[in-house]
């Protein structure tokens, strides 16, 4: 069982039980680049995607871009940041928010359109303004959708982020790249799976927010359908 | 009050849903707009709080345009009730009831007070509160919507369809109760149906539309159900026009035998217990002392529908009034009860102001009468 042992060589190996090359380092190195990417993702994406929910407007628009955004070549869009913007986090931040966005905003048009049109209509009705109608009615009944749309945005960027190694940032890339730079194949799996486990974390990590932290009448919702 | 003053709506791409209208909805009373679906009807009840506005004309609430009032203020002075209740379906359903006080900017504890006295107001068990919206049935989704539209007690009401999602027997339920919150709150309602049946039942005034909201009439109940303006209307009303006017007028109309003078009746003996309930009709013709069906009527708060039903599902064809208690006060024969139909023998009921055959008086004169209706089938 040569892999077992590759991986216990990966594990037990000095320099990744502690200092900069260390699994601890590069996971919240990794982590924190992806939360760094999520959250600029977020802030461009989901205001607008809720605003184009609601309005109605630009629906298609959205659809049809964010369709032809899931192409992007993230390889390649690392490769153009970096001649603009040169080496640095820019270079990494650019295509991971490229990859976040779509998804997000997805999910923010689609949620607050699954609005049940009657409850928009009786919230209007009986004197909520638009931005109340937006923050107490279409936010509340997205929350499901939007949360899904985090998860599939979290577990792409957390699997991407490798690339930030492969213009010479820090994460768990490293250990992929110079594990097969430096034919420490060991290294290599090690790292990949490292990037697994942190995808499926976050995955179940989501679900948990899903289960407990929504609102109880649209959880009950959800599990009707 | 609510006055439409030449009041139409043109859809951009040129069609016509309404062509506009002069209605004025009276203070304190039910008006219901009844029609075929494409009427226009649920457009006029839109445009009185600005979920649409008028492309001609316009709308007067009191006196002022509304259309020179903010739409949210506007709103939260009037209640509003849709077809399908439209709850908060991430809100309790004391925060869905809460929802204009909190948006008046009430404080948490008193929009939750204010709100606990509208579910009992509505009829709802306290521990309704702490449910969501997909925890009730329809009905109790709907009474959640009306005491919703109550929470900051406007003194206006519209009502769209509210009733039209539930089966039958809970849209009765539902109706009487309106009508008893009506007897207590008098709002100006707006009620928008397209049954027939519903709008004679809870109108103190119907206007029933024609395409382009055209009034085809516009009449009390009675008026509208014994004279209908035209073959359209008529054939609106349906069939059973007149059996079912009935069902508007009260019972206390008619005349009664009293009980002293006696318990028979041609062939017929009313059989009464200890209490003086009725047990049935014995025929005293007849060899073997069997009992035949004796069916009664409360006269303080049935209707003559009621009354002449007694009357014909009794063998003998007498039907007994009962006092609450379920004894017999007196009897009426179907001739009894059909001769309180004369103009004449309303009056002697007190049923109706003498002659004053202005809609506005004979109507008031209908309404606790009514209100005390729905309070029998109520604790019934």
């Amino acid at each position: 069982m040569n892999w077992l042992n590759w991986l216990s060589d990966f594990f037990t190996a000095p320099d990744h039980r502690s200092g900069p090359d260390s699994i601890l380092h590069r996971v919240s190195e990794h982590l924190l680049l992806s939360g760094e990417a999520l959250l600029y993702a977020a802030l461009l994406a989901v205001p607008l995607g809720l605003l184009i929910g609601y309005t109605g407007r630009g629906v298609t628009v959205v659809t049809a871009f964010a369709g032809a955004a899931r192409a992007l070549p993230t390889l390649g869009l690392v490769t153009l940041a970096v001649l603009l913007a040169g080496v640095g986090d820019t270079a990494v931040l650019v295509p991971l928010v490229a990859l976040a966005a779509p998804p997000l905003l997805v999910a923010a048009v689609e949620g607050v359109r699954g609005t049940d049109p009657d409850v928009r209509d009786a919230a209007r009705g009986i004197g909520l303004t638009h931005p109340q109608v937006l923050r107490q009615v279409c936010l509340p009944s997205a929350a499901p959708t939007l949360l899904a749309g985090f998860r599939t945005a979290t577990v792409q960027v957390i699997a991407t982020a490798t690339v930030a190694a492969y213009v010479g940032l820090g994460g768990l890339g490293r250990y992929v790249i110079d594990g097969l730079a430096t034919r420490k194949y060991a290294v290599t799996v090690g790292g990949a799976l490292l990037v697994v486990l942190l995808a499926v974390a976050a995955q179940l990590f989501f679900a948990l927010l899903a289960r407990f932290a929504l609102p109880p009448g649209m959880r009950a919702q959800r599990r009707a359908r | 009050m609510i006055r439409f003053e030449g009041a139409g709506k043109r859809h951009p791409d040129g069609t016509v849903a309404v062509e506009g209208l002069d209605l004025e909805v009276p203070t304190g009373r039910i008006t219901v707009l009844v029609g075929p679906s494409g009427c226009g009807k649920t457009t006029l009840l839109r445009m009185v709080n600005r979920m649409v506005e008028p492309t001609s004309g316009r709308v007067l609430l009191d006196g002022t345009d509304v259309a020179k009032l903010e739409p949210a203020k506007l709103r939260r002075g009037i209640g509003y009730v849709i077809q399908q209740a439209g709850l908060f379906p991430h809100r309790k359903v004391i925060d869905n009831i809460a929802t204009v006080p909190y948006l008046l900017g009430w404080d948490r504890k008193k929009a939750r007070a204010r709100a606990a006295e509208l579910l009992e107001l509505v009829g709802l068990a306290p521990e309704t509160a702490k449910r969501y919206p997909f925890q009730l049935s329809g009905g109790q989704q709907q009474r959640v919507g009306v005491a919703r539209a109550l929470a900051a007690d406007p003194p206006v009401l519209l009502m769209d369809e509210p009733f039209s999602a539930v089966d039958p027997v809970v849209r009765a339920g539902l109706q009487e109760e309106l009508l008893r919150l009506q007897s207590e709150l008098h709002k100006t309602v707006l009620f928008v149906t397209h049954d027939i049946e519903e709008a004679v039942r809870l109108g103190d005034q119907v206007v029933v539309l024609r395409e382009h909201g055209r009034i085809a009439q516009l009449a009390d109940p009675h008026t509208l159900l014994t004279t209908p303006a035209d073959d359209g209307v008529a054939a609106f009303l349906g069939r059973d026009r007149g059996l079912r006017g009935l069902g508007l007028r009260p019972a206390r109309a008619v005349e009664l035998r009293p009980v002293s003078d006696g318990l028979t009746y041609g062939g017929w003996e009313l059989a009464l217990d200890d209490e003086r309930r009725p047990i049935g009709w014995i025929d005293r013709d007849a060899v073997t002392a069997e009992l035949h069906a004796a069916a009664g009527f409360r006269p303080d708060t049935d209707t003559l529908r009621t009354a002449l039903d007694a009357a014909v599902l009794s063998a003998s064809g007498v039907a007994v009034a009962l006092d609450a208690d379920g004894r017999a006060t007196g009897t009426a024969s179907r001739e009894a009860v059909l001769a309180a139909l004369r103009p004449e023998a309303d009056r002697t009921g007190g049923a109706a102001d003498s002659d004053v055959a202005d809609s506005g008086e004979a109507d008031s004169a209908d309404e606790p009468d009514r209100a005390s209706q729905a309070d029998g089938a109520d604790g019934g």
